[in-house]
């Protein structure tokens, strides 16, 4: 049980606006983590001040025990793969390759020439002129062969195929394995990853509403539908995170349930859905009304 | 509950140093190339205005002519190129440098020795291009654009010195602009340059209330052309110091 | 995997299943912790929860320096809790359901015998 990051207290605002409030979080070593929530949550400031890329406005950040701001011991065992990386004008691929390893103490050339094959990215090409795919497999092979033991990746699959998303978890795992390191993953795709993280910290406008063991968080929820009076009588004196009706049927999405619980449930008629991790976030975070299709 | 400690085997500090240096020399263009492109030009240029004032003179006043061409300011706006070279070398790399977890101390001095290494190439480059204008005495015309008594009436090494200073000057000015572009974006550099302007003029305002040129004249007399130039190294560190300063606390998010 | 249990559970379970049904001989190797999470493309660390629980359980154990292997008696222990969880997992539901649908406990037994011979 070793913590790679603790954060304590953790502010940030910019002007007026509050982007992390009092964030208080451990990251243990090598662990597969998710960072979810939605646009704007405060995702992608918190990396950025793990990384030492911005500074806080109050609270502490320790990474391997330190403070990241401008610690060249620290930030060596770190890479930062941004949604948004910008390149020098004049980098074609072969460059970003070619420079990584300048920074990145544990860069592994070979696994990087594999993946470049694999998600067939142009080596000749100005970084200017990929297409958004492109370039977020540019980033994907960066964080990969950079082997860097604490390594964070923002929505790093943003332009790319569903291919080649799967090319991405399937290798991340693979390497993972191998190369036991700390990943941090930051995703709106929720479900396509959600079997490979281990810990899931939930963000919700600068809070912190998740924070635990995505095997707990799985089937944390459970669904029970079924006639209206029916749900309502089983579902009364239990926190409902999400309602929905339709005509005289009724959805409702609880906590979880025992066993003895859900055959109570099925007994009475009901039927009950799992909720999967996407689905229970989106009901925490609030999504506006959706009507909901297919369970 | 214990906490990870990260490898203590960190890269060395020159190590880390030289990375940066040669990030910015893969922007071969914007640091090379194309400001020797752009000196050449003018060259070209000023070749060419010298032939046409030439020849539109009268034969019996050429050589009078040709004694006053020896003030073409023209290769100061090399001079003040390199302040561009230096804007676009940091705004360009340093975003690129700190998705790249490089400190901003690293970051800074890296960029430093660069931009010495840039100036030192300028200064040979340029004392090259001086001898060959002293050799063909003034590209066959008696132009003066590389040895123009703006740098000085030595010899070539007193030359030398005299645009390895300058460069060293506009590219750490360029620096400093740059870091307060990078840092406060199109607000900040307005603020600077109307402080700067203000802080221009009142130094001059209040040269001549205390009825001072005469001393500056004299001053800059008793120094000599290799003085006062020697002593813009003090405005360059100056300058590089500011950069420094206010790069620090610069965040790579506009 | 489905996202009502958690999956190291089901890692466990799909074990279990092959020791069952003989596709995982008892004293044979299994698969180890990184092959079921590429295969199955899950996090390591939960496939190896799901395997840690079985040798918990005594189902599995854990070969020096080669792997994990099918303890024996395995398939037997795991049939005889499967047999005393029958009831609750599969009778009462199926009394359950005949129930709603207005069949008799006999006319199910009939059901039975008749499915069963065939």
């Amino acid at each position: 049980m070793s913590a790679v990051v603790e954060v304590s207290g953790l502010t940030k605002r910019f002007g007026s606006v509050t982007a992390l409030d009092d964030v208080t979080l451990r990251l243990e070593e090598n662990v597969i983590h998710g960072l979810l929530g939605r646009n704007g949550a405060g995702k992608t400031t918190m990396m950025h001040l793990l990384t030492g890329q911005d500074f806080v406005t109050s609270g502490s950040i320790r990474v391997f025990g330190e403070n990241p701001v401008e610690n060249a011991r620290v930030l060596q065992q770190v890479c930062f793969i941004k949604e948004s990386q910008k390149y020098p004008d004049d980098f074609l691929v072969r460059h970003v390759l070619r420079s990584a390893p300048w920074f990145f103490p544990n860069w592994d050339a070979g696994f990087a020439a594999d993946l470049v094959e694999e998600f067939r990215v142009p080596l000749k090409r100005r970084m200017k002129k990929l297409s958004r795919g492109q370039l977020s497999a540019v980033g994907v092979i960066v964080g990969l062969a950079s082997r860097a033991p604490l390594t964070f990746f923002d929505e790093p699959y943003l332009g790319l195929d569903a291919v080649a998303r799967q090319t991405f978890y399937d290798r991340l795992l693979a390497d993972y394995a191998e190369h036991p390191r700390t990943v941090v993953l930051s995703t709106h795709l929720i479900d396509e990853v959600s079997n490979l993280l281990e810990h899931v910290v939930l963000i919700d406008e600068g809070r912190v509403l998740i924070d635990a063991a995505a095997d707990d968080v799985r089937g944390s929820a459970t669904t029970v539908i079924g006639a209206a009076t029916v749900v309502d009588a089983f579902v009364a004196g239990r926190d409902a995170l999400h309602r929905e009706s339709m005509g005289g049927f009724a959805s409702v999405t609880v906590g979880a349930l025992t066993p003895a619980e859900k055959a109570e449930a099925t007994a009475a008629g009901l039927e009950l859905a799992p909720v999967s991790l996407q689905q229970l976030i989106i009901r925490k975070t609030g999504a506006s009304r959706e009507v909901e299709q297919s369970a | 509950m214990t906490t990870v400690t990260a490898p203590t085997v960190t890269p060395a500090l020159g190590n880390r140093i030289l990375a940066v240096v040669r990030l910015h020399l893969t922007n071969r263009w914007t640091v090379i190339y194309l400001p020797w492109l752009i000196m050449l030009a003018i060259l070209a240029l000023n070749v060419a205005i010298w032939a046409i004032v030439l020849s539109a003179a009268a034969p019996e006043n050429r050589e009078e002519v040709r004694q006053n061409l020896g003030y073409s300011g023209a290769a100061s706006y090399m001079f003040v190129y390199m302040i561009v070279i230096a804007v676009q070398a940091i705004s360009v790399t340093f975003r690129f440098a700190q998705g790249y977890s490089v400190t901003r101390r690293d970051y800074y001095l890296g960029t430093s020795v660069a931009f010495v290494g840039f100036s030192v190439m300028f200064a040979v480059g340029l004392s090259i291009l001086a001898a060959i204008e002293e050799a063909t005495d003034g590209w066959g015309l008696g132009g003066k654009l590389f040895t123009s008594t703006v740098f000085g009436e030595g010899d070539g090494l007193a030359r030398a010195f005299v645009f390895l200073v300058l460069a060293l000057f506009f590219f750490f000015v360029g620096a400093a602009v740059a870091a307060i572009w990078v840092r406060w974006r199109a607000f900040g550099l307005t603020a600077f340059f109307v402080g700067l302007a203000f802080l221009l003029v009142g130094f001059g305002a209040l040269i001549a209330l205390t009825d001072s040129w005469v001393a500056v004249g004299e001053w800059f007399v008793a120094t000599g052309f290799l003085g006062v130039y020697a002593w813009s190294l003090v405005p360059t560190a100056i300058a590089a110091l500011t950069g420094y300063l206010v790069l620090r606390r610069a965040t790579p998010q506009g | 995997m489905d996202d009502s249990r958690p999956i190291f559970l089901q890692i466990a379970e799909q074990i279990e299943n092959d020791i069952v049904s003989g596709s995982l001989a008892e004293e044979t190797q299994v698969p180890s912790t990184n092959e079921f999470a590429a295969f199955h493309r899950i996090n390591p660390a939960t496939a190896g929860k799901g395997v840690n629980l079985l040798v918990d359980d005594g189902i599995l154990y854990k070969k020096r320096g080669i792997g994990m292997f099918v303890a024996s008696g395995a398939r037997a222990r795991l049939m005889s809790r499967r047999r005393d969880e029958f009831t609750t997992q599969y009778v009462r539901p199926l009394l359950d359901e005949a129930a709603k649908l207005g069949i008799t406990a006999d006319q199910l037994a009939a059901m039975i015998t008749k499915e069963g011979a065939a």
